[in-house]
This record gives structure tokens, C-alpha cells and sequence, in this order.
């Protein structure tokens, strides 16, 4: 009967069309929806956004660290490769003469000597103060070579000690020299030790001090040309267009490699005029990053999932729960309304009754008594009109009387005798009242009662009067010829006796005022109704503890359906009856 | 057989005159007062106590239920019929608690009320004739 209750609350009650409050509490679950979505969302948004900044920082801090002692440890241990290879350089220098190394045995000694304290020597030469190789030891016979105009050679008469960028030499492959330069004690002048080392060596040196995390090292000389080979910056002997750090410590800045971003530490290694270069990427390529990533990407699209679904059950849970509570409170209200405009209708009736009763008893009994004297005296003149008159008079009175006596009921207490009713039973004695009423009007009455209908607990007599006044009203809506239908079912511990009949229908107006005093559309015919019965029916109804409610459509008919709980012995604490007999509506 | 006699007590003096006299016009003894307090001095007199009292309920001075209590005190054989405008049935029941005879709704059908008063008469005839076959109390 769900939704004979809401089509009192929308259509009967509160006046509010469906359409409307369904908007009302669409518009409810939307805001719950949102308000539920954002207070969920929110701390779960500000969970991840921290969480993703939290540990890309820490990640960010971990590589930069990373990068920095990687860098740092490579820059010492070069620094102390080249060191000790310079001061085994000065060593030679200063133990001998030029003299001595000018002889090759002497010199090819030395150079076994130094070879076998340090891998990658090339070879070992001497040169005199005006460039010429006056001496060499090694495999590639550049004795008489002239290095007057080398770069490397300048710079070590200039500087006593010197490690020279990468170049291509006479032997065209990429070396190094370390060149120191001293004073002969005889001729004054200066001469040059020179010892060359294959670029190869570095290559090996810088590949086995790198590490995992890092994506390329090499080293940068003076002019930005490559020193080894990088993985991403091509060969040695390549320009390295990138800015190199100050002259000393380990810089670490962020950079973009084509479309990526990576982290770069550069630093000096003293005494050379290289800069050693670490890169690797950043942490967003990272697996750790990655990984981290996704997860808190699963973590939260789960969360946002699950939680909307649960929101949105939620929301209709609670959209449906606060509708359900408006619904019952609006019928709760509306009934409370009715019955306490009923009780207030029932006061003011009785008062009018009383008030109309005396002088109406006045009228009959004056009536009464030109009535009793016209009978009794046969010479009056018109004594026959007179006779006609007074009885119409008297007619009236008696009709003014049944509806003062109604109003009366309508407003009287009856006391109620509780007892164990069969429904179906009370139904079948009210339609034998009837059966010659339908039979005379060609009216079917159908009856569908379920046989397992179980006994109510309440007042036979009240209860006759109840489905007395509906049938009745069904016969008079369906006129000639219609069909009225009964079926009484037992639904969820409630008893329901439906009456459903194919007349005219009502509009949704009269449907609303259907159950109001005085309420009536039998306005003419021989049927004419005081608008009482209805009203007396509804209050019956309640007052057995029941519920009662109508469906009508134009055209189609209508129901209405009488329902009382099993097992309840109605509280008889209140409501209006009426036992005077059957009203028409 | 004695002509019955009947007391019409009713604020209304249009409507309780028109009916004593409809009440003669049927063979019976009708008189009427204006209120509870006239039919008791009557009562007290012991001019004519009548066989039947029709009361009103609603009366200025004393009620009909205060009426009815004070009559039945003073002539217990006396019945009294309840005549008002007031459809309240407590008011019936409370009157049946107190002796009264039988409770009727204005406007009435002159035949029913007759047979009311024809009813009450007769029994307070039996009532009468049951106490005077009673033996006497001993002095």
C-alpha cells in the first residue's frame, strides 16, 4: 500500500504535487552526495597529495645525497690516482739528472720501475729547454721529437708540474701527460719529464668508481671538451656545452636530459684542469619512484571507488530514510488534523443539534397539534389543505430530526465491544443487506477472500457499519449495471478489505476532501448524501485502530482499502462513531 | 379505568404547552412547569403527584439529572421520562443510574411518546400495588 500512502501525502495532504517534492528530495541526495563525496575525498585528496610530496622530496634528498657521495668519493679517489702518479713523476725528476735520464738504459729502467707501481703508463720521455725529446721509453720510438709548440710543454716550464687535457698526440690516440719541469744545476736551464697515459686508463678508473644510481660519468676539460667517453654525451673529445661548477666542492643542480629530468654533480679535480660529471636520473624515473607511485595511484582510485559507491548508497539511503520520515510525519500531522477537525466538527454539531432540536420540537409539536384538531374537527373550511399542509410540515420536521439525530452520532462516544472478528464474515452480512439493492440495479458484486484470513481483535457492529457505508457508496457511484469487486488478503500482519468499484472515478480534488463532514457530491436525486458518511467511516476506522485509503482515476473507478492490524486490541481511547445508521455519503 | 397523569417540566413553555395539550387531546392529564424547582413545590404540596414526569435536561435553576434525583427522593413511584435536545448518551446512562424510566430525543413522535408514558404508567401502578400488598412495617 506504499503507494496509497504517498498518494495521500503528495495529492492529499500536504498539497505539494510529486513532481515537486521528488525534485525536493533529488536535489536532498544530490547535496548529500556532495557533501558525503567532499567529506570523504577531502582527507583522502590530502592524504595522498601529502604523501606524494612527502616522499618525492624525501626521494629527491636521498638521490641528491646519492649523486653527491658518489660524486665525491670518485673526485677523491681520482684526485688521489693522479696525485700519487704526479708525486711518483716529481719522485724521478728529482732523484736523477738530466744526464742520467737522458741515457735510454737508465730511462727504460725508471720507466719498468714506474710501470710496475702504476698500470696505463705509455711511455716516458725526457725533453730538453728547448723541446726537443732528447730521450724516450716506450713502444712507439718518438725519439727527436720536437715539442717546442705543444701546450702541455709551456705549461709545465711554466707551472714545474703539470696534467694535460686529452689530446690525440703524435700517435693520434686520445692521451694524457703528466710533465714536470726542472732546472738542469749545470747549464741552468730547464728540461721536462714526461710520462703519457693512455686515456683508456681513465675510461677503466672512472667505470669502476661509478655506481648503480648512476646514469653517466666522465670528465670535462678546460674548454668544455669531453676527457672520456660519455654515455649521453658522445665521445671524448666532444664539446660539453653545459656550464662547469666553481673550483672546488661538488655541485649538484637538476637538469633536463632531452625530455627528462636528471640530477647532475660536477667538481674539480685539483691539480688537473678537468671537471669530473655524474649524472643520473631523476627520481621519477626511478623503480622505487614508480613503483610508490602506481600504488598510491591503486590506493587511491580504490579508495575513491569503494568510497563513491558506499556514498552513493549512502546518500540514497539517507535521501530515502529522511523522505520516508517526512512522509510519515506529513500523514501523522494530516491525520492528527483530520481527527481534530473532526472532533472539533463533532462539538460544534452536537451544540447546533441541541440548539436546532428545541425549537424544531417546538415546530412538530405545533404542527402536531393543528394536525391532532384538524382530525378531530370535520367542519373546519380547507380542512384538507390544512391536513395537506401539516403534514408536510411534519414531513420536514422528520427529516430535520434524522439529521440532527446524525449529527448527534457523529458526535457521540460509543462504547465499543471488543471481540474476535472474521472480516470476511462481517463483509458477507453487510452484502446480504444488499443483495436485493445490487439485484434491483443490475450491480455484480465479486467477492475474492482469502479463506486463511485471520480474526481481529474488534467491533463487530462498528465494523459492519464501516464496509455498510463504503459498499453503499461503491452501488451509488456505479450506478446501473456496474461490477464491485471485494477481496480481502492478510499482508504483513495487517488484514486488508479492498472494494473496488468501476463507476465514475474521482478527481484528485474530491479525493482530497473525500474524508472531510459534510463533504458530498450527491448533490441531487433521489440519493442525496449529508456528507457525514465518510467522515464517520474515517473516524470508525481510526478508532478501531485501522488505517483507511483511497485510490481513484477518472473513468477507471476506484478503491478503497480498509486495513487492521492482527493480534491489536484497538485503544479506544478517542476518535467519533456513529451508530445511527447508514449514510449515503 | 384512572386516567393518567403526566407533568411536562421544560424551560420551553411553547413547546411544553403545545404538548400537554396534544397529551389531554389523547385522553391523558397533562400539566406543565417552566422549571425543576415549580415541579418539586408541586411535588412537596402533595397536590398532585403525578404518575409520569417528562423532563427536560437542560433547564436554568436545577437540571434535569438534579431534577430527577430530588423527585425520585421525594415520590419514588413516580417515573420520569428524559425529553431533551442533548443526544448525549452519558446523560442517558447517568439518568438509568439514578431511576429514570427511559430516555427520548426531541423532536418525538407523539405515538411513541404515549406509549412511553402508557409504559411507565403502568409501571408504576404495579409499583404501587406491590406496596400496598406489602404488610406494614411493625410499629
Amino acid at each position: 500500500m506504499e503507494w496509497l500512502s504517498r498518494n495521500r501525502l503528495f495529492s492529499l495532504e500536504s498539497g505539494a504535487g510529486p513532481s515537486t517534492a521528488m525534485a525536493r528530495y533529488r536535489r536532498l541526495r544530490r547535496l548529500l552526495l556532495a557533501a558525503m563525496a567532499l567529506i570523504a575525498l577531502i582527507p583522502v585528496s590530502i592524504t595522498a597529495g601529502l604523501s606524494y610530496h612527502q616522499y618525492k622530496a624525501l626521494l629527491t634528498r636521498e638521490a641528491q645525497d646519492q649523486i653527491y657521495w658518489t660524486a665525491e668519493s670518485a673526485q677523491r679517489t681520482l684526485e688521489a690516482f693522479l696525485g700519487r702518479l704526479q708525486a711518483l713523476v716529481l719522485f724521478v725528476a728529482n732523484e736523477h739528472t738530466l744526464d742520467d735520464l737522458s741515457q735510454p738504459q737508465v730511462l727504460e729502467r725508471v720507466f719498468g720501475n714506474l710501470k710496475k707501481e702504476h698500470v696505463g703508463l705509455v711511455d716516458l720521455s725526457v725533453i730538453d729547454g728547448r723541446g726537443i725529446q732528447v730521450a724516450y721509453a716506450g713502444p712507439y720510438g718518438l725519439a727527436g721529437k720536437d715539442y717546442r709548440d705543444s701546450p702541455w710543454f709551456q705549461t709545465a716550464l711554466a707551472r714545474r708540474i703539470h696534467v694535460s687535457d686529452v689530446f690525440m698526440g703524435f700517435r693520434n690516440v686520445p692521451h694524457f701527460v703528466i710533465a714536470v719541469s726542472k732546472r738542469d744545476p749545470g747549464d741552468h736551464d730547464y728540461w721536462v719529464l714526461r710520462v703519457s697515459i693512455d686515456n683508456e686508463t681513465l675510461e677503466q678508473f672512472l667505470s669502476a668508481v661509478t655506481s648503480q644510481a648512476t646514469d653517466d660519468i666522465f670528465l670535462v676539460g678546460s674548454t668544455g671538451v669531453l676527457q672520456t667517453t660519455s654515455r649521453y654525451y658522445g665521445p671524448t673529445g666532444g664539446q660539453f656545452d653545459v656550464l662547469c661548477p666553481g673550483k672546488t666542492g661538488i655541485t649538484v643542480t637538476r637538469e633536463t636530459r632531452g625530455v627528462r629530468g636528471v640530477l647532475r654533480a660536477a667538481g674539480p679535480i685539483r691539480g688537473t684542469p678537468w671537471v669530473l660529471v655524474l649524472e643520473q636520473q631523476a627520481f621519477a624515473g626511478r623503480l622505487s619512484w614508480i613503483a610508490f607511485r602506481n600504488q598510491l595511484l591503486v590506493i587511491v582510485a580504490s579508495s575513491i571507488v569503494v568510497g563513491g559507491l558506499l556514498i552513493l548508497r549512502l546518500a540514497h539511503l539517507l535521501a530515502s530514510r529522511i523522505r520516508q520520515a517526512d512522509e510519515s510525519r506529513e500523514l501523522a500531522m494530516a491525520e492528527a488534523e483530520h481527527s481534530g477537525k473532526l472532533a472539533s466538527i463533532g462539538r460544534l454539531a452536537a451544540g447546533v443539534a441541541h440548539e436546532i432540536n428545541n425549537p424544531l420540537a417546538i415546530i412538530s409539536e405545533k404542527a402536531g397539534l393543528l394536525k391532532d384538531i384538524l382530525e378531530r374537527d370535520t367542519e373546519v373550511r380547507y380542512r384538507d389543505k390544512f391536513l395537506t399542509q401539516v403534514a408536510g410540515l411534519l414531513n420536514a420536521v422528520n427529516r430535520c430530526r434524522v439529521i440532527t439525530h446524525r449529527l448527534l452520532g457523529f458526535a457521540r462516544r460509543i462504547e465499543v465491544r471488543v471481540e474476535t472478528v472474521q472480516l470476511n464474515e462481517v463483509v458477507k452480512e453487510v452484502l446480504s443487506f444488499l443483495d436485493k439493492e445490487a439485484l434491483y440495479r443490475g450491480i455484480t458484486i465479486d467477492l475474492d477472500l482469502d479463506p486463511d484470513l485471520p480474526g481481529i481483535e474488534s467491533d463487530q457492529g462498528q465494523l459492519q457499519q464501516i464496509f455498510l457505508n463504503i459498499i453503499n457508496n461503491a452501488i451509488d457511484a456505479v450506478g446501473q449495471s456496474g461490477h464491485i469487486v471485494v477481496e480481502s488478503n492478510l499482508r504483513q500482519g495487517t488484514v486488508e478489505v479492498a472494494i473496488t468499484d468501476d463507476g465514475p472515478g474521482m478527481t484528485p480534488e474530491v479525493q482530497k476532501n473525500i474524508f472531510e463532514p459534510f463533504f458530498t457530491t450527491k448533490t441531487g436525486g433521489d440519493r442525496k448524501g449529508t456528507g457525514l458518511g465518510l467522515a464517520i467511516t474515517y473516524g470508525l476506522v481510526k478508532k478501531l485502530g485501522g488505517k483507511i485509503a483511497v485510490k481513484s482515476a477518472i473513468g477507471i473507478g476506484t478503491t478503497f482499502v480498509v486495513s487492521f492490524p492482527v493480534g491489536v486490541v484497538p485503544d479506544m481511547g478517542g476518535g467519533n462513531g456513529d451508530n445511527l445508521g447508514l449514510d449515503r455519503g | 379505568m384512572e386516567t393518567t397523569s403526566v407533568l411536562i417540566v421544560d424551560d420551553e413553555q411553547e413547546f411544553a404547552s403545545t404538548l400537554a395539550e396534544r397529551l389531554e387531546l389523547r385522553g391523558l392529564a397533562a400539566t406543565s412547569v417552566a422549571s425543576g424547582e415549580e415541579a418539586l413545590d408541586r411535588l412537596r404540596g402533595h397536590l398532585e403527584v403525578p404518575d409520569v414526569v417528562i423532563l427536560d435536561l437542560k433547564m436554568p435553576g436545577i437540571d434535569g439529572l438534579e431534577a430527577l434525583v430530588a423527585i425520585k427522593s421525594l415520590e419514588p413511584q413516580v417515573e420520569v421520562i428524559l425529553l431533551t435536545g442533548h443526544g448525549s448518551s452519558e446523560a442517558g446512562i447517568a439518568g438509568m443510574q439514578r431511576g429514570l424510566f427511559d430516555y427520548l430525543m426531541k423532536p418525538v413522535d407523539i405515538a411513541e411518546l404515549v406509549d412511553k408514558i402508557g409504559e411507565a404508567a403502568a409501571r408504576r401502578r404495579r409499583s404501587l400495588a406491590a406496596e400496598a400488598d406489602a404488610p406494614a412495617a411493625p410499629r
